[in-house]
């Protein structure tokens, strides 16, 4: 009796893990019909890369529900489900998954993806070019600048912009004498870079560190997205215009020059590789680099260390009064396998527009990508939004475009995380050239 | 894809049905001589390790044959289907990397540094708190519990325990104190000649309990008479324990040296959670994850793979051949 209970139990199971197994060809997205709700709505699916419960997780889950109570909504049909799928910072599991639904045809209709991945997104399929799908008037609104766009299509609209510049202690600025000289800076009369430097040397001393510019960042994205300006003020290029080539641009004497500034910077004592991430906030360092997500975070939770007492500076100019700042935040677009476009072309445009941008960047203390939101958040002149939002206006410069992004981006964080304990900057930049090079040349065999 | 799934798992189950077929005819001549031999028992066998065989089949062997392939092919994440036959030219370009000095050959000397340490370091470790366990001491059991402990914390949590003690500036633990004493702070993590020991010494110290209770386990198999016969014999605690401690634990010394060396060769969390991608602690391990998902070069990081998997299975053999020879 056991024996034969042992046996059909066996057989049992085996049969229903080839079941299981078999049964995988046709995945959750498979067919070409959009899927439907009893109540015959379209359902739209989206992802997005961050937590429901953190600020800006709670704005899309916002705007979500008011698009599902919205007219819009009920007019057409259309149903929005948002899937809340966490983008580590050391890992990839974001990107791999898009890769992987791309490979399955399970890809959700719209995705949120970091700009810099537009070309290649774009190249491989994963996203849709929505030129003919958004209306004019809306793309109109958007600066020129923020717009994901690849070999002249729109790939995606961005959610926010994420302009960079230097926060200032200003009772520390008070306290050397030096308030006088920066107090009024605006992105038409920022510093140069000898400035920068000048007012460095005047700091050591006079708090534990002039500015932090977050070099021990260069585990991720963030170190190639803050420091990438100050190679361009600089004149340094990076990859040719089709992002194909490395060489003669990012080991350019310019490009050299600029990063061997920054070790310089280090050697003198203005900056370090062993910067506390919080040294800032808790009043100790003078100067620190960083994008528009700080601002929330001093008002909310250092308040009491630094008050109202700070402000930001502007990237300084490079020698040839050149001028750059970090751009290019997060973008919503519509995947290549969407089942229903018309239905999530007018989600795409609730999801960008004027009223979520406001609602999203009151979340993440970002500046908004679309002039109307500019108008209705009325940045004060003099404020650190209004110096953040001038900035992007008139220097903001982009990453720089390629299939190959994360490649590129892994050599620049290589050159600074070489650098730390190498002061043969030329020899570094080479060899990571070389190295990239290598990498980009896999592309065109 | 889907097709060539089917295709492996269906030629996995032909040659089970083969080994069945087989086993079922042996039953049949067998079933005069052997009473519990029979072709029932045979068929029942079987279906029992169905479940197992399948699950191995499609988590390990079909991985196995698919990242074989990809070895041999451009496969592109984001571009499955101009997936191309390139021969050995991925191979071509790591020995080309290497050559250079780029990631590849700083992964392979990074490795091979953190192997020969820590491979001597966690069994000696171990080792030595095997020994100290097995004496019989009021309250042993607590410093059981106390070197077991790192085992079961994960590795991810033990990285950033470790990084809040090594932490550069005056903001990690360690430093810290160090300020206090009126010294200037050291950058451990990323000193490029110190950061890969501080990596050997936390897996160390992370590992060591767990093979700590395999060697115990050894230990405790050893005949106590061999002890007080050596000892009657005038035998040192240093020339009992190379005369009888060694010799007993031989085959529990084979397992732990081989399963430490391939785990070592597999190093990638600490050195991906503790210091990021650096030249000076980046290894084979986290350069396949880099190639495979952050560039998406499947099949490039493929390639990387199938040669860490032959060197590895190459020592091993000879490991093993070498230990057993001493037998």
């Amino acid at each position: 009796m056991k024996k034969k209970l042992c046996t059909l139990l066996s057989g049992v199971l085996a049969l229903s893990l080839g079941a299981t197994l078999f049964g995988c060809g046709e995945g959750p997205g498979g067919g070409d019909e959009p899927t439907v709700d009893e109540s015959g709505n379209t359902i739209i699916k989206i992802m997005v890369h961050v937590a429901q419960q953190s600020p800006e997780g709670m704005a899309y889950n916002r705007i979500t529900d008011e698009f599902n109570a919205s007219q819009t909504a009920k007019d057409n049909k259309i149903r929005v489900r948002v899937n809340y799928n966490p983008r580590s910072t050391t890992g990839t599991g974001y990107e791999t998954e898009l890769g992987n639904m791309l490979n399955q045809g399970t890809l959700p209709d719209i995705v949120t993806f970091d700009a810099p991945n537009t070309w290649s997104y774009a190249e491989a399929g994963i996203l849709a070019d929505v030129s003919e799908l958004i209306s004019e008037e809306t793309q109109n609104d958007f600066f020129e600048i923020s717009k994901n766009t690849y070999e002249g299509g729109l790939f995606g609209l961005p959610i926010q912009e994420s302009s960079a510049g230097i926060y200032y202690n200003k009772a520390i600025f008070r306290n050397a004498g030096l308030l006088g000289r920066v107090e009024n800076m605006t992105a038409d009369n920022a510093w140069t870079v000898a400035e920068f430097e000048d007012i460095c040397n005047s700091l050591k001393g006079r708090c534990d560190l002039p500015v932090d510019l977050q070099l021990y960042k260069a585990a991720d994205e963030t170190a190639t997205y803050l420091l990438y300006p100050f190679i361009l003020a600089q004149g340094g290029t990076f990859l040719s215009e089709d992002g194909m080539t490395a060489t003669g641009y990012l080991n350019s004497p310019f490009t050299v020059a600029a990063f061997q500034k920054i070790r310089n910077w280090v050697d003198s004592g203005y900056t370090s590789y062993d910067a506390s991430d919080v040294g800032f906030y808790t009043g100790k360092y003078a100067m620190y680099l960083s994008s528009g997500w700080s601002i929330p975070e001093i008002r909310n939770k250092y308040r009491e260390q630094l008050g109202d007492d700070w402000g930001i500076l502007p990237y300084p100019k490079g020698g040839a009064n050149q001028a750059a700042s970090a751009t290019g935040s997060w973008s919503f677009g519509m995947t290549t396998q969407c089942r229903a476009t018309e239905q999530a072309a007018l989600v795409l445009e609730w999801l960008v527009s004027t009223e979520s941008s406001v609602s999203i960047t009151d979340a993440t203390g970002m500046i908004p990508a679309r002039q109307s939101a500019i108008t209705v958040k009325n940045y004060t002149p003099g404020s650190p939004e209004f110096l953040l939002y001038d900035q992007l206006n008139k220097t903001g410069k982009t990453r720089p475009g390629t299939i190959a992004y994360p490649e590129f981006s892994s050599a620049f964080r290589g050159i600074v995380n070489d650098m730390r304990n190498s002061g043969n900057v030329s020899s570094i930049v080479s060899t990571k050239t070389t190295e990239l090079q290598g990498n980009l040349d896999r592309y065109q065999r | 894809m889907v097709g060539i799934s089917i295709a492996i798992i269906g030629a996995f189950l032909l040659l089970l049905g083969g080994f069945i077929v087989k086993d079922i005819v042996v039953a049949k001549r067998a079933a005069n001589k052997y009473v519990h031999y029979t072709v029932r028992g045979t068929v029942t066998s079987y279906l029992m390790l169905l479940p197992a065989l399948l699950l191995l089949c499609v988590f390990v062997f079909l991985p196995i044959v698919y990242s074989l392939g990809y070895a041999f092919t451009d496969y592109y994440l984001l571009r499955p289907g101009d997936m191309k036959f390139v021969g050995f030219d991925n191979f071509v370009q790591i020995f080309k990397n290497f050559s250079m000095h780029g990631n590849v050959y700083n992964a392979t000397m990074n490795t091979l540094k953190f192997v020969v340490f820590v491979v001597p370091l966690q069994i000696g470790m171990a080792l030595g708190l095997a020994l100290l366990v097995n004496k019989p001491i009021r309250g042993m059991g607590v410093y059981k519990v106390f070197y077991f402990a790192p085992v079961v914390i994960s590795l991810t949590v033990t990285s950033f325990l470790w990084v809040r003690i090594l932490g550069g500036g005056d903001t990690g633990l360690l430093n810290s104190f160090l300020v206090q004493l009126g010294m200037d702070p050291v950058s451990f993590l990323y000193d490029p000649q110190g950061s890969m020991y501080w990596i050997i010494f936390i897996s160390a110290w992370q590992g060591c309990g767990y093979q700590m209770l395999i060697f115990l386990s050894g230990l405790k198999g050893i005949d106590q008479t061999l002890y007080e016969a050596a000892e009657l014999d005038g035998a040192s605690k240093g020339r009992q324990f190379l005369a009888v401690t060694l010799p007993g634990i031989r085959s529990v010394l084979t397992f732990v040296i081989v399963t430490v060396f391939i785990g070592a060769c597999k190093i990638m969390v600490q050195p991906m959670l503790m210091t990021g991608e650096q030249s000076f602690t980046i290894t084979l391990n986290y350069l396949m994850y880099i190639e495979g998902y952050t560039y998406r070069w499947v099949g490039y990081s493929s390639a990387i793979a199938l040669l860490m998997t032959i060197v590895i299975g190459a020592i091993t053999f000879v490991q093993r051949y070498l230990l057993k020879e001493e037998d």
